[in-house]
């Protein structure tokens, strides 16, 4: 059952390959997707972070959910020696840790009921699990910076959350934040990981990092990284080397 | 695989002009082939095991009778270290060599279901290649 619907301003797939679902399931999935929409979007006067933007909703009042979206981004913020920032030009916008840590939860939510083969996929980052069935798992592409019908890579996975952040697909949205330039040399960043939430602001800080961004993957814990050179040189941790050669074989 | 053949390629490639001009009269058979190697999971000290794995590129020049081996090694992974303490972690991640280099290929591969690429909102291709996917699947 393959499902895709446009939330949080970006189409999103879900895609459930168990035998005997009901769309039910799946409609809960976009139930929470769209909650997520109603209280985060920095897009809607009446959401919560708009609220506390401008000052009519005091922090200790918002949701639980809110509260602990906004304690992550300030962790990811020192892990990543802030070039993660849930701020941008000095306004609250946790968005670029909303959308993993939503599907995260979506992901959670169709564990709880059952499934155990399924994709989730939100503007170019997912979490899977199990195989793309009758596939017994799950290939996932690393597109590439320059063909548009091709991949860099493939990653053959039955457990695994993919982000990937770059500049070739809108133009330059990642910035540094220490130096308001954009990154130089740097096409993109995949990291994959057992989290979507932190593997996307891990993608987001590397890239922002420019040159120093390999190296900084490279010394990640439970992630691994590739990396795409302007250079046309992939800098890969041996983790995410060793998954991909699984497919080369 | 893909990489075997391209360095099987480049390497006759680059041979070939040196065998013209030294060995007109005698041909030379160059034989290029990779292997990956993995050494023992051995101990360290009281901390853990570690393994190494190597690929290595063994390139074979056979003129007339004279053979010629020249091997080195193209890659080192660390994929078992010692990682039972956050300071073994720490240490193990300054000291191994820890990225791989290779060069940027691109493969049409019609085999796969998702594709990771970076967009923000509704940027249109990584999306749009990602429902073709989905489409073609049902073709």
């Amino acid at each position: 059952m393959q499902r895709v619907e446009h939330v949080m301003g970006m189409p999103i797939v879900v895609d459930v390959r168990d035998d005997g679902v009901d769309g039910t399931i799946v409609e809960q999935v976009f139930d929470w997707l769209r909650h997520v929409d109603a209280v985060f979007s920095t897009y809607k006067e009446d959401s919560e972070i708009s609220r506390l933007e401008r000052g009519e909703l005091l922090l200790e009042h918002a949701q639980p959910d809110v509260r602990a979206v906004l304690e992550r981004c300030a962790e990811l913020r020192e892990k990543t020696d802030g070039y993660f920032d849930a701020r941008y030009a000095g306004k609250l916008d946790p968005s670029g840790l909303v959308k993993g840590w939503a599907v995260d939860r979506a992901a959670a939510i169709l564990d709880e009921g059952g499934v155990r083969n399924y994709a989730v996929s939100a503007g170019g980052d997912m979490r899977v699990r199990g195989g793309a069935l009758p596939d017994p798992a799950w290939r996932i592409g690393i597109q590439h910076p320059h063909r548009r019908d091709q991949v860099a890579a493939v990653v053959e996975t039955r457990s695994l959350a993919v982000a990937t952040s770059g500049e070739y697909a809108r133009g330059r949205h990642v910035w540094n934040p220490h130096t308001s330039a954009p990154p130089n040399g740097v096409l993109s960043v995949t990291i994959a990981g057992p989290d979507l939430a932190t593997a996307d602001a891990y993608a987001t800080a590397a890239f922002a990092m420019g040159a120093r961004g390999p190296h900084w993957t490279a010394r990640l814990n439970g992630y691994e990284a590739m990396t795409i050179l302007a250079d046309g040189l992939v800098l890969s941790t041996p983790g995410f080397a060793t998954a991909r050669e699984t497919t080369f074989a | 695989m893909r990489r075997a053949l391209t360095a099987l390629f480049g390497a006759a490639a680059l041979a070939a002009p040196v065998v013209d001009v030294a060995q007109a009269a005698t041909k030379s058979k160059v034989t290029v082939v990779k292997k990956t190697v993995s050494g023992a999971e051995t101990q360290v000290d009281r901390w853990g095991t570690i393994r190494v794995t190597l690929v290595v590129k063994k390139t074979t020049t056979v003129t007339g009778t004279k053979k010629k081996v020249s091997r080195s090694i193209v890659s080192v992974k660390v994929p078992v270290y010692p990682n039972h303490t956050d300071r073994s972690v720490y240490i193990n991640q300054q000291a191994l060599p820890y990225l791989v280099q290779e060069t940027l290929h691109a493969q049409m591969n019609p085999n796969i279901q998702l594709i990771s690429g970076a967009t923000d909102t509704s940027d249109a291709f990584v999306q749009s290649l990602q429902s073709a996917i989905l489409l073609a699947k049902k073709v």
